[in-house]
């Protein structure tokens, strides 16, 4: 496994090198090459790492589905922070993101968003009766002595950080697990994630000292898309119409929803309006 | 990629609140170091065998372990033994406590650097064992370690970004914070380096200095 990716990355990298100067159209290279290289998060739904290192997972499932129909028959996942998924696409690391990295306006000034694919609203993993009474990120900012975890470069990092709780109290949690073990030490007094997240997080874990309060008041439901590069627009444009395609036919459905997700939710919306273009 | 010197304005009080943090662990990590390494030291030349091979084994498990390993059991292992330490005492534990076995070993080597023949001279002479100790032993023990053990201080003052995997707030976690944020990742990673860089330099200056003074006994 490891040696076949080393050998794919170094393929790849190969590849860019003889490739960078002509600048030729992404989707044409994928498809010569075989495979899509995807970021991923390991955080159940939206992104899954199984112990025999298999990717599943929502996003990754709907990615994988676009691209074999764009003629790419293979993706080849690393999994990365989400505040490193950007930097790591515009330094040609990944061909697109595909994590539930949520859009969001500073973020699709920075990448170039495919149409929403998952939607969730916003939760708090609290110790069970939610002691402290918190049900938005500005009732843990009025709590002097609150700590929240939160992803590294996540949505629910910077909605913490933009509803005034300092930095030293906004705990970058590198994953779900460690975040509930985090929690049940008593770490920390609540640990955010998507509502899928966490209530995967619960049901694994089987803890019943922990309990999800959700959807976190004044966070809206967010809803993310493929990411690609600026200027893989037209790359961008094919996976869009392949993915209304899926939408349309009810295969986009049949892939998400067993993991929790809406169907409906992702096509009521737009990447336009989520984006505030 | 182009580089901001706005953007490096912008994000350097926020690294300075990072760098605050990492010297203040150097610095505690350093003084655990030092205590423990010389109770190390000491228990290693217990006369009590048991006391003596287990102090043995502890310091070649440290020292054979990842100190990334060690921070982990320690942050996030010992909760469930009812041992719950802030990320920070977390972090300077672990890294003293990893740094301390080396320490024990300079300490060691500059006690038994001490020829045997100075012990029976001061045994002969009639010196109490704390005259002994603090006439004999340890001004010649002494100088030959100040660089080893400088040598391990900057040694762990560079090591302190792995105390990030435990969500200490140091220099290297906030240039993170900053990069996940803006995705930029040239300032932030390279004002990291920068300030690593010439904390290091000006260590490894006043090192020769102390060499310079002290050390001269040592090059035996």
């Amino acid at each position: 496994m490891t040696f076949r990716f080393t050998a794919l990355m170094s393929a790849s990298a190969l590849g860019l090198l003889i490739a960078a100067p002509v600048q030729a159209d992404t989707l044409d290279d994928l498809k010569e090459q075989g495979f899509a290289r995807i970021a991923i998060a390991n955080e159940p739904p939206f992104t899954a790492v199984a112990a025999d290192g298999s990717v599943s997972g929502a996003a990754p499932d709907v990615a994988r589905e676009v691209f074999k129909r764009l003629g790419v028959p293979e993706v080849v996942a690393s999994i990365s922070e989400y505040g490193a998924m950007i930097p790591g696409l515009q330094a040609r690391r990944h061909d697109a993101i595909t994590a539930g990295l949520f859009m969001k306006p500073e973020r699709c000034a920075a990448v170039a968003y495919s149409e929403p694919v998952l939607c969730d609203a916003e939760a708090f993993l609290l110790p069970a009766g939610n002691p402290k009474g918190f049900a938005s990120y500005e009732d843990i900012a009025a709590d002097p002595e609150a700590t929240i975890g939160a992803p590294g470069g996540g949505t629910e990092e910077k909605l913490a950080l933009e509803a005034g709780v300092p930095r030293d109290r906004v705990i970058v949690v590198p994953d779900g697990q460690s975040g509930l073990k985090m929690l049940q030490d008593g770490r920390l007094d609540v640990y955010s994630l998507p509502v899928l997240s966490i209530s995967d997080l619960i049901a694994k874990s089987g803890d019943d000292s922990v309990e999800m309060f959700a959807p976190v008041v004044g966070a809206p439901v967010y809803c993310d898309g493929a990411a690609f590069r600026k200027g893989d627009e037209a790359l961008r444009d094919a996976f869009d119409v392949e993915l209304a395609a899926m939408k349309e036919s009810g295969e986009f459905a049949a892939i998400i929803e067993p993991y929790g997700f809406s169907a409906a939710a992702a096509m009521s919306t737009s990447r336009a309006e989520l984006c505030g273009e | 990629m182009s580089w901001d010197w706005a953007f490096v304005w912008q994000i350097m009080p926020t690294l300075l609140q990072g760098l605050k943090i990492t010297l203040l662990v150097t610095v505690l990590g350093a003084i655990v170091a030092a205590v423990l390494g010389l109770v190390f030291a000491v228990l290693r030349r217990s006369s009590i065998k048991p006391l003596a091979q287990g102090t043995s084994v502890l310091v070649q498990f440290i020292r054979g372990t990842p100190l990334l390993v060690q921070l982990y059991v320690i942050f996030y292992v010992l909760p469930d033994i009812g041992i719950r330490l802030p990320a920070l005492v977390a972090g300077v534990i672990g890294i003293g406590l990893h740094y301390a076995t080396y320490a024990a070993e300079v300490y060691r080597g500059g006690i038994e650097a001490v020829p045997r023949g100075q012990w029976e001279a001061a045994r002969a002479t009639n010196l109490t064992m704390r005259q002994t100790w603090a006439h004999v032993v340890l001004p010649q023990a002494v100088p030959p370690m100040i660089p080893a053990l400088a040598n391990y201080l900057i040694a762990m003052f560079k090591e302190t970004p792995l105390l990030s995997a435990i969500t200490v707030l140091e220099l290297m976690n906030q240039a993170k914070s900053v990069a996940n944020s803006s995705y930029r990742y040239v300032e932030p990673m390279t004002m990291v380096g920068v300030f690593f860089l010439v904390i290091s330099l000006i260590s490894v200056a006043l090192i020769s200095l102390l060499e310079a003074r002290y050390g001269r006994k040592a090059s035996r």
